[in-house]
């Protein structure tokens, strides 16, 4: 196990190394979230007044703040699952595969970087929310205890999407095939999981889909956790152990599939 | 953190097995095709010993099935003794066929990762990173990023990987390949320097001149299995001072008979479009094929033997080309 902590320290350092020299990834997966919150929240809270209860003093950008998080979490994961291309191109898995480690240990080293980075990402989005004066966060909790259950939820979302992409990786061969599935199945899950209207005044049909949306437990998880006055729409007895499930099982799964189709 | 065990430790502690690699009819089938079909081999510790075969004999996939990162469907394979895993890999340094580097990380963090996945740290791993930059010339590069190094860098900066962990076994699949012949010579130096140190390398390439030159025992492969075995003068014995490959693609059959009646001729070999022949002085043999075939012959290539004629002799095809693989 200690060989493995330090394999998987060091697939960690390599992949935050590559985050920070590719600035463009850095800035698009952070970017482009707290622009969702500027641009979308000011314009959506001035020029539409959303009058949902959901939407505190129809405040939509801070409503906004959630999803961003959850958004920041599902680039960020589309990012780092392209180096399993990378490095399977560059012939980089091999050497990796040649060490002396089981696959499983190398490919649960690759899930977790991705849950790390993934997760920093997330939590910095959170904190440029936090000390941005329009935005009202609640924090009903306490700050400590919202932080705590943010990090875990980006922790669990993480891991679940980095399990996800490593099952995709195994079966689809090409990096744009993959980049197509991301964007044209994920990303629409989005829309209908809260991050961007309140679940609670969506019609009975996207409500079910909601339900079915794996994200939509994050995102209510994390407006319990920061941005929420009360309850959610899913609440936390239902939020936590969905995403304990998915979070746990999905990348044991993720790691599981590509040990065994690691040349893939 | 603490370190695991490390083989550049543990190395030093048990005798080496005598033979490095024990393959005993190895099978592994993509599908229908067998890429590995059979195969035995028996590679002594300490010897530089050679793989021939040309694209498609199976090459490769023994050196994955070494790994242990495939799995042979039957036959009994050991590697330093023991069946390949994990622990085994080790002890292995592996250089594979094509570059297997990450363009953006720099020379001393390529090693740095490889050190950290065989279990190097502290220390130990930095004057082990010591050791490689100055002994392979990388140390003023130490700090570039392997994009910007050349070819014959690169394929340096690959082998010093391999042997960071000072492996018992090197596996080298095609490591000249794309090299100029001063990056060749270079690599060729280090490989050597690595061998006389008690590493034991299997070279696996299709180069056949590198394998006649460095290698003490080598091993002709053909489509999956290993057809024969010996050192390269054992593998030439047969054969003539001369090699002379006729392009001949209407040769009459009756033609190889008579040509086997000649003394100067030693094997003559027909692999449509080519006739093989082994001979005493192709000066004495040339201009008497003129003279049967007319204008049927398209050219005429004429060198001193080499592995390749054997190849051709011993597996009756032309070694560039595999019939029958895809």
């Amino acid at each position: 196990m200690t060989g493995a902590l330090a394999v998987w320290q060091a697939l960690l350092w390599r992949d935050l190394r590559a985050v920070l020299r590719s600035r463009s990834q850095l800035y698009s997966s952070v970017l482009f979230p707290l622009m969702v919150l500027a641009f979308l929240g000011a314009g959506v809270s001035g020029g539409l007044e959303p009058a949902s209860e959901a939407i505190r003093g129809g405040d939509y950008a801070s409503f906004l703040v959630p999803g961003a998080i959850v958004m920041t979490v599902l680039f960020s994961s589309t990012f780092s699952s392209a180096s399993y291309y990378y490095d399977r191109d560059w012939g980089v898995l091999k050497v990796l595969l040649v060490s002396p480690h089981r696959p499983m240990v190398i490919f649960v080293g690759k899930a977790l970087a991705a849950v790390v980075i993934g997760s920093l990402q997330a939590l910095l989005v959170l904190l440029i929310a936090s000390l941005v004066p329009p935005l009202d966060l609640a924090w009903q909790h306490g700050v400590l205890a919202g932080v705590l259950l943010t990090l875990l939820t980006v922790l669990l979302l993480s891991s679940f999407l980095a399990g996800l992409a490593q099952v995709l990786a195994s079966h689809i061969r090409t990096m744009q095939g993959f980049h197509l599935l991301m964007n044209l199945v994920l990303f629409p899950f989005l829309f209908f999981s809260g991050a961007f209207f309140p679940l609670e005044d969506l019609p009975r049909w996207l409500q079910v889909l909601a339900v079915l949306n794996p994200l939509s437990y994050a995102v209510d998880l994390l407006r319990l956790a920061v941005y929420a006055e009360g309850g959610t729409f899913l609440g936390l007895a239902v939020d936590l152990p969905v995403l304990f499930v998915l979070g746990l099982l999905v990348p044991l799964l993720g790691a599981s599939v590509r040990a065994q189709r690691a040349l893939v | 953190m603490r370190e695991m065990p490390s083989p550049v430790r543990a190395a030093g502690r048990e005798s080496p097995h005598p033979w490095a690699v024990e393959a005993e009819g190895l099978v592994l089938a993509y599908g229908d095709h067998r890429a590995l079909d059979g195969l035995t081999l028996n590679v002594p510790s300490g010897q530089l010993f050679g793989l021939l075969g040309p694209n498609g004999s199976g090459k490769s996939t023994l050196v994955l099935a070494l790994a242990g990162l495939l799995q042979p469907q039957a036959g009994a394979l050991r590697v330093l003794g023991r069946p390949p895993s994990p622990a085994v890999r080790a002890y292995m340094g592996i250089l594979f066929q094509g570059s297997s580097l990450d363009p953006f990380m720099t020379v001393e963090e390529t090693l740095w990762l490889a050190g950290r996945l065989y279990g190097l740290g502290g220390r130990t791993l930095r004057r082990r990173l010591g050791e490689l930059l100055e002994g392979f010339g990388l140390g003023e590069r130490s700090r570039d990023a392997v994009r910007t190094l050349s070819g014959g860098l690169r394929r340096r900066l690959e082998l010093a990987r391999a042997l960071l962990h000072r492996p018992r076994l090197l596996i080298l699949d095609e490591p000249t390949t794309g090299l100029d012949p001063e990056a060749r010579a270079a690599l060729w130096q280090q490989l050597l320097a690595a061998n006389a140190a008690g590493v034991t390398v299997l070279l696996v390439t299709h180069e056949v001149l590198d394998a006649e030159r460095y290698c003490q025992r080598v091993a002709f492969l053909s489509q999956g299995r290993v057809v024969a075995e010996g050192s390269p003068q054992e593998l030439k014995a047969g054969l003539r001072r001369d090699a002379v490959v006729v392009e001949w693609p209407a040769c009459p059959p009756e033609v190889l008979a008579e040509l086997s009646r000649w003394p100067e001729v030693g094997e003559a070999t027909w692999a449509p479009p080519l006739l093989h022949l082994s001979v005493d002085r192709a000066a004495d043999v040339v201009p008497r094929l003129f003279q049967m075939a007319g204008d049927g012959i398209s050219s005429v290539h004429v060198h001193p033997a080499t592995l390749e004629d054997a190849y051709f002799a011993i597996v009756g095809r032309p070694f560039r080309v595999e019939v029958g693989t895809p």
